[in-house]
């Protein structure tokens, strides 16, 4: 899999130090770390060992107190806050935990914040055709499921055509069978459309979905594990 | 410290932008109550002190000519405490370094002054009269300020035919000029073109030809009733009749008596209005707040109710923020109140001379400001906090219902709704959902935009009143008052003086007027029946001419006597004191300054029984030639006044300006404070309540300029919608002063311009940025990395 182009993210003895008065918190310390082109990357680990810090550095939501952050040769450490919002806009998807989706925007409507931030979007109508809810685009999300919602949030996620989709416990609100249709969905647009996701959990049963499987304790990447046949997102269990 | 009021103490600091907005809301209101409270008792002791210490009088008498032992022999009767005679003229002043003619009153005063004299003067400058020469003159200090006179400096008097060079011998305050004006005519001081000179009382004797007698007496009562007063002066007038009686007043028609206590009165009426509208505007501000702050704690409230924390302690503890909201405001309240006070302090010393300003604090308007401002911020609070009663603990433990998802009526317009962009349709949904909120808004913007459309109403009313008076009914340029002269050779006199055009003879005549049991002293005045340059009115300004019989009322006149066109009324001049004779009403005018009484000269001079005379001429006068004019009408021995209309127009308006642009800048910050403050208020909440949107906006890539348009739509809507309410509010407003201000020495035209709507949807512009720029910080600065992690 690895090509002779460099990887679109790199991540170079990355640290985040949170400063709390006196004590300093190490949430992430010296992680070295590519994700390549159409990659599925699950971040595994215990909860506090600072798998959403390291995602934060990946998005553009925070920036490393020591190292760098390459995204497709641009080093993301030495941009500004504007260009920390543009970075965003234009290359990455985001999938959060709990939906965040605008409670009084309509399905579609969500989606739609999503498309006015980029030049050529998908349409609105169709990323939500890509997640299978079509149907309930005039629904709000009080009228979704929570699968149904975490759907509408990839699809806004998805609507931008990102460079990359970040998720954290996208199905941590979920149960299995919903956290299968979600997953699944992912999976889907990582096999066809070739987008680079990386997925946090501190489910193991997910790191089979995975083509790589970086296992995070305390602050520190210990484990990096290819998984040549990763599975089904329907054959998923826990 | 209880974990309950360490809560209340972090989440007010954590609500510190929205609490700050309701608290200088609050604020503002106590201040108001304090200051405009303040300044009324600053003025009211200062006006009490000065009237007992310079022995104000009771009551004026103008007679044509009394002996002085008729005076003394009044001065014995039952109920007179002290009467004065003294000698007052209406002169017309030749100052150096004025081309034109100053009005001047003189106004003879003991030589020696001691404890009995009445209306007695405040020296400022100079040390009064000396013993050394008669030739000395102690002139009004704001007269004096404005010519730039100074004790020892001379200025020249014609009394008598005679050019007398007088001495200034000091500047001086005096109880019957607090408010310096001529009369109840006049609606504003102009110390440029009109002072009082007091001149010694014997050499005024002497030279005016007063020897043993006086035209003006002034007294003061014992303790007696209000009634005795009435029946005593009625009876003192009716005893000096034979020596012609023009005017017998007390103290409430007193003219600078009469403006001063109208200020205060209408003080103690802000006093009570203003500081309502602040705290009412704070207190739904208040509840808003608290009802999110309820809402957004829920679980908490269920929880502590699950814990045990009874319904009482949770309420009181909601409650605190308005106590501690209304607290604060009122604290800040006595700060705001005392700048306040000095403030209207400052602008009445201007108006107001007293030899000194009682300047006091006063302790229990500050505790009552601060009761006041707690008792509204707990109404709110009260309002706000209600559905902490109303949770249960099990259902609001449980995670918050789902926000309603529903579509708004608007919606059912597909065709609009899909061409607006989300931000619209974040902004409409919230609008439209949360009606509380929006009303609250909406009111409080609507507030401030007719508060500011009466402000500007107010301003164009009163120089359309001006102007109504100066440039439509008196419509020549110059109006030169005449002594009382019986022939029509002081018509002849003016009409032949140098660059006078046109002129035309008026004869005013003072007469009681009565119909019913109602009765008026009042000025009638005679025109001629071709008359040109005085032109009664309608409102819109259709000229009435004089009819060739019966009298023209003025409409606030008629309705004093409540006559109408037909009615007769029972007539009877003062001078001589005739038999009553009837004249019946043929129309009636306009007017907004004082009462009016118009007839023709023929009718009138029939009706009063005398021959028609000239007491006053209105001439057009070629403006190139003005310096010849002056210096002949200095000379005319009949001139006793001359008013230069355009002069005193521009100079009431200029004052007016001044003094309305202090009003105006106030209003304006009341309504930004009004305006603004809710606006914050409401986005703050909201923003609050939406930390998870914004943040997952600001995560997706979205500026802080771009979601502060969400705002701005919000706040443009709410804005929007209370400025199209504030246009009849403000109107309504108009209507309101105007009938508060309908008294007989003005009245307020209802002017509703386009321009007073203009200035205020501007400035109302001004205070959407600055709501804008608040908002806008605060999303900048939201920890939105937290904010999207948070569960719900
Ligand atoms: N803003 C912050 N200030 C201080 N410490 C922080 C901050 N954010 C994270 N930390 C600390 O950094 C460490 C890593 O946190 P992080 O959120 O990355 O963990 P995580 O792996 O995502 O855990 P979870 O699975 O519970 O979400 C934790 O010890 C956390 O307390
Ligand atoms: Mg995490």
């Amino acid at each position: 899999m690895i090509t002779t182009t460099t990887a679109p993210i790199r991540i170079e003895n990355a640290s985040r130090i949170f400063q709390m008065g006196d004590l300093e918190v190490p949430a992430l310390v010296d992680a070295n770390l590519e994700v390549e082109q159409g990659e599925f990357v699950v971040i595994l680990g215990p909860s506090g060992s600072g798998k959403s810090t390291l995602l934060n550095l990946i998005g553009g939501l925070d920036r490393p107190t020591a190292g760098h952050v390459w995204f497709q040769e641009r080093d993301l450490t030495a941009l500004s806050d504007e260009d920390l919002t543009r970075y965003r806009r234009e290359s990455v998807g985001f999938v959060f935990q709990f939906y965040n989706l605008v409670p009084t925007l309509t399905a579609l409507e969500n989606v739609q914040v999503a498309t006015e931030l980029v030049q050529e979007p998908l349409d609105a109508a169709a990323a939500l055709e890509l997640v299978g809810l079509a149907e309930r685009a005039a629904h709000f999300p009080a009228q979704l499921s929570g699968g149904e919602q975490q759907r509408v949030s990839i699809a806004r996620a998805l609507a931008k055509r990102p460079d990359v989709l970040l998720a954290d416990e996208p199905t941590g609100a979920l149960d299995l069978q919903t956290a299968r249709v979600v997953l699944g969905t992912m999976q889907q647009l990582n096999r066809e459309q070739a987008l680079t996701i990386v997925l946090i959990t501190h489910n193991p049963a997910l790191a089979a979905l995975a083509d790589r499987r970086v296992q995070i304790t305390s602050g520190r990447i210990v484990d990096v594990v290819r998984n040549e046949a990763p599975a089904a997102a329907a054959d998923i269990d826990w | 410290m209880t974990p309950l009021n360490r809560k209340l103490w972090r989440e007010l600091r954590q609500n510190a932008g929205a609490m700050v907005a309701v608290v200088v809301i609050a604020a503002f209101g106590a201040g108001s109550y304090v200051g405009m409270g303040s300044a009324q008792r600053i003025l009211e002791a200062s006006q009490a002190a000065y009237y007992r210490d310079y022995r104000f009088a009771d009551f004026w008498i103008d007679v044509k000519k009394v002996p002085l032992t008729t005076v003394e022999r009044l001065a014995e009767r039952d109920g007179i405490a002290a009467l004065q005679a003294r000698i007052v003229f209406d002169v017309i002043l030749d100052l150096p370094a004025q081309t034109r003619p100053i009005n001047g009153r003189l106004i003879s005063f003991p030589e020696r002054r001691d404890d009995t004299t009445l209306n007695d003067l405040y020296l400022i400058r100079g040390s009064g009269f000396s013993t050394d020469r008669d030739e000395e003159v102690i002139i009004s200090d704001a007269f004096a300020r404005q010519h730039d006179l100074h004790p020892g400096d001379r200025i020249h008097l014609i009394l008598n035919r005679r050019r007398e060079a007088f001495t200034v011998a000091g500047t001086c305050v005096s109880p019957e000029y607090v408010y310096l004006v001529r009369g109840a005519g006049d609606l504003i001081p102009d110390p440029e073109h009109f002072g009082v000179l007091y001149i010694k009382e014997r050499f005024a004797r002497d030279v005016l030809d007063f020897q043993d007698a006086a035209n003006n007496i002034v007294g003061r009562y014992t303790d007696i009733s209000a009634a005795q007063r009435t029946a005593l002066l009625d009876d003192i007038e009716r005893r000096l009749e034979p020596f012609g009686v023009f005017d017998a007043i007390q103290r409430e028609r007193q003219a600078s008596h009469r403006f001063l206590s109208d200020e205060i009165n209408g003080l103690r009426v802000s006093a009570r209005v203003t500081p309502v509208v602040f705290l009412a505007v704070a207190a739904m501000a208040l509840s808003v707040l608290l009802r999110r702050l309820v809402e957004r704690q829920r679980i908490t409230i269920g929880t502590l109710k699950a814990v045990g924390y009874s319904n009482a302690v949770l309420f009181n503890h909601y409650v605190r923020f308005g106590l501690f909201v209304g607290l604060l405001g009122g604290l800040a309240g006595c700060l705001v109140g005392l700048g306040l006070c000095h403030a209207l302090i400052d602008v009445y010393r201007d108006f107001y001379h007293f030899p000194r300003y009682l300047m006091r604090t006063y302790p229990d308007l500050m505790l009552h400001g601060i009761l006041i401002s707690l008792a509204f911020a707990v109404l709110g609070a009260l309002r706000g906090a209600r559905r902490v009663l109303k949770l249960q603990p099990a259902e609001s433990m449980r995670a918050k219902p789902p926000e309603k998802g529903k579509a708004i009526l608007l919606e059912r317009w597909q065709w609009l709704w899909r061409r607006l962009d989300f931000k619209t349709h974040l902004a409409l949904r919230d609008v439209f959902r949360n009606k509380g909120r929006t009303l609250s808004g909406i009111v409080a913007t609507a507030l401030a935009g007719s508060i500011m459309i009466m402000t500007f109403s107010f301003f164009d009313a009163a120089l359309y009143m001006v102007a109504f008076q100066f440039e439509h009914t008196m419509r020549g340029n110059a109006t030169i008052g005449m002594r009382d002269a019986r022939n029509t050779e002081a018509l002849q006199e003016g009409r032949a003086l140098p660059a006078v055009l046109f002129a035309e003879p008026t004869f005013g005549i003072v007469c009681d007027l009565r119909h019913g049991r109602f009765s008026r002293r009042q000025a009638i005045v005679g025109l001629t029946e071709d008359h040109l340059l005085t032109m009664p009115r309608h409102q819109d300004l259709t000229p009435i001419n004089i009819p060739a019989e019966g009298l023209l009322l003025s409409e606030k006149l008629a309705s004093l006597l409540q006559v109408e066109p037909g009615d007769t009324l029972e007539l009877k001049p003062i001078r001589g004191r005739p038999e009553p004779r009837s004249a019946y009403v043929a129309g009636t005018v306009d007017s907004f300054i004082g009462l009016d009484c118009y007839a023709s000269l023929s009718y009138l001079s029939d009706v009063v029984g005398e021959p028609a005379s000239v007491t006053g001429i209105q001439a057009l006068i070629d403006d190139h030639q003005r310096p010849a004019f002056f210096e002949q009408i200095k000379q005319l021995p009949n001139a006793q006044a001359l008013s230069l209309n355009r002069d005193a127009q521009q100079s009431i308006e200029g004052t007016f300006v001044r003094s309305l642009r202090f009003s105006l800048g106030t209003m304006i910050l009341f309504a930004g404070v009004i305006g603004c403050g809710s606006l914050i208020n409401l986005a703050t909440v909201e923003i609050g309540d939406r930390t998870r949107e914004i943040s997952t906006l600001r995560v997706l890539g979205y500026q802080p300029t771009e979601i502060a348009g969400i705002y701005l739509r919000q706040n443009a809507i709410l804005f929007g919608l209370g400025l199209i309410l504030a246009v009849p509010m403000g109107y309504g407003l108009v209507l309101l002063l105007a009938r508060a201000y309908d008294t007989e020495l003005f009245r307020m035209p209802v002017i509703f311009r386009w321009t007073a709507v203009a200035w205020p949807l501007l400035i109302s512009c001004c205070f959407i940025v600055i709501a804008q720029w608040v908002v806008y910080y605060k999303i900048r600065r939201l920890d939105w990395l937290a904010g999207v992690q948070v569960k719900e």
